[in-house]
């Protein structure tokens, strides 16, 4: 219990502290944090990883100064996760509560669903965010290369992750 | 009601998710400037459509009662003064040819009666003798050829309309005159028939039926209709036409008598040749 609240602390560190003050870009922001969300235990009930994702979207948020923003992507991200996982053959680990990750359930589901909702995220933010005054190329542009790096960044993390472990 | 709370209880996170994402909403459009002002400018033009849709409606929905009104006023005005209702009816247009020789008077003309569905129909017009309309004089609407005058009297005359089985008329298509007469069948209102064209000629479904160079009762190029079918038989060498008339004879209530100001000149001339 206590080893999970310290990874979270530590990527939502990672996120507010090192990621939203790279300056790569203005607007090349990508969101690691969302490996929490996508990994999230399979145990969990829908009620808790919606809750889950609120909370974590209003953290999110609070560092940003944007309120309300990352809590509603948060929110619809763990739908699509929902929506997604009802699609995976994943019974086993499920019953066996394990956590959402390459080494439960496998390169490709993983990496099938990370890239989904990572550029789901992003594609929603940077929408919310410039909405009423969108440029599609700079639109499309900016969430690419975010939700590129995003999925770049949670692939070290879960190699890492997967090294520690074993 | 155990279904209900069954659904309910199955797809609570649903209904959190709602009601958090309503919190979402809140948050991110009051407490945030920019979108914030993007939402009030967004609601402000969708209010605008809205409105703009609603009046379309209300202003469409409430065309019949104005158009009933404005019957209204036209009957009011013609029972109060109805001289100045037909003063645009008595102005007859002259039309020229070139050298400005006046060719036809073209008398616009009111139809107080009108049949359409029996063999011989005639239609009677608010005209006659008195202004200058005489027997075998032509008569077309807006549309095109509508009949020939039949006989007058000092205020009315009656015509023999395109829907009469004594009519019969040679028709212009596609800039080719045939002499081949175009008649009423009585078997449709609406629909003439030319018989016995050669199918070498090239005539399709849509093209325009004209009135020709062979009557000097109409202007050249007016309207009779347009080909609607052409029906054959496989060993005949001809083909029929069926003409659906540019004149919607169960609508006519205005018609113009044409007034051909040479036709004597050119009935002596024809008969001397003769």
């Amino acid at each position: 219990m206590w080893i999970r609240v310290v990874y979270w602390m530590l990527i939502l560190a990672f996120q507010v502290l090192v990621l939203n003050h790279l300056d790569f870009s203005s607007f090349v922001i990508p969101q690691v944090f969302i490996i929490l969300l996508i990994s999230m235990p399979l145990g969990w009930s829908k009620m808790k990883q919606v809750s889950a994702a609120f909370g974590l979207g209003l953290l999110a948020d609070l560092f940003v100064s944007a309120p309300g923003i990352h809590a509603s992507a948060c929110l619809w991200l763990v739908l699509l996760r929902i929506g997604i996982l009802n699609t995976q053959d994943i019974k086993q680990q499920i019953a066996s509560k394990m956590d959402y990750d390459v080494k439960s359930v496998g390169l490709n589901s993983f990496l099938y669903s990370s890239v989904i909702l990572v550029f789901f995220y992003h594609f929603y933010i940077f929408w919310i965010q410039n909405i009423g005054s969108l440029q599609w190329s700079n639109y499309v542009l900016t969430s690419m290369i975010s939700s590129l790096l995003a999925i770049t960044l949670i692939g070290v993390l879960q190699y890492l992750t997967f090294q520690h472990r074993s | 009601m155990q279904r209900l709370l069954a659904f309910i209880e199955h797809n609570v996170h649903i209904i959190l998710f709602v009601v958090l994402q309503v919190v979402c909403g809140f948050l991110m459009f009051y407490l945030n400037p920019y979108q914030q002002a993007t939402f009030t400018h967004s609601a402000a033009t969708v209010t605008a459509s809205a409105n703009q849709l609603t009046a379309n409606v209300t202003g469409y929905l409430d065309l019949k009662d104005q158009n009933i009104k404005l019957q209204d006023q036209v009957a009011d005005q013609f029972r109060n003064s109805p001289e100045a209702v037909f003063h645009f009816l008595e102005d007859t247009l002259t039309i020229k040819d070139s050298n400005r020789v006046a060719l036809f008077d073209i008398v616009p003309v009111q139809v107080v009666y009108n049949t359409a569905n029996k063999g011989e129909n005639v239609f009677v017009i608010n005209k006659g003798s008195n202004h200058g309309i005489k027997r075998n004089m032509g008569v077309i609407s807006s549309e095109g050829v509508a009949g020939i005058v039949l006989t007058t009297s000092a205020r009315y005359s009656s015509v023999m309309s395109l829907l009469n089985l004594n009519f019969s008329l040679t028709p212009n298509i596609n800039g080719i005159d045939y002499y081949i007469p175009i008649k009423w069948e009585n078997k449709h209102v609406n629909i003439l028939r030319i018989k016995g064209i050669n199918k070498l000629e090239e005539i399709a479904v849509g093209d325009r039926v004209k009135t020709g160079s062979s009557t000097a009762l109409f202007p050249k190029g007016i309207h009779i209709g347009k080909v609607a079918r052409i029906t054959t038989k496989q060993s005949s060498q001809y083909f029929d036409l069926e003409i659906e008339t540019a004149t919607d004879f169960r609508k006519l209530n205005y018609a113009y008598v044409v007034i051909n100001k040479d036709i004597k000149s050119i009935k002596a001339l024809l008969e001397n040749v003769d």
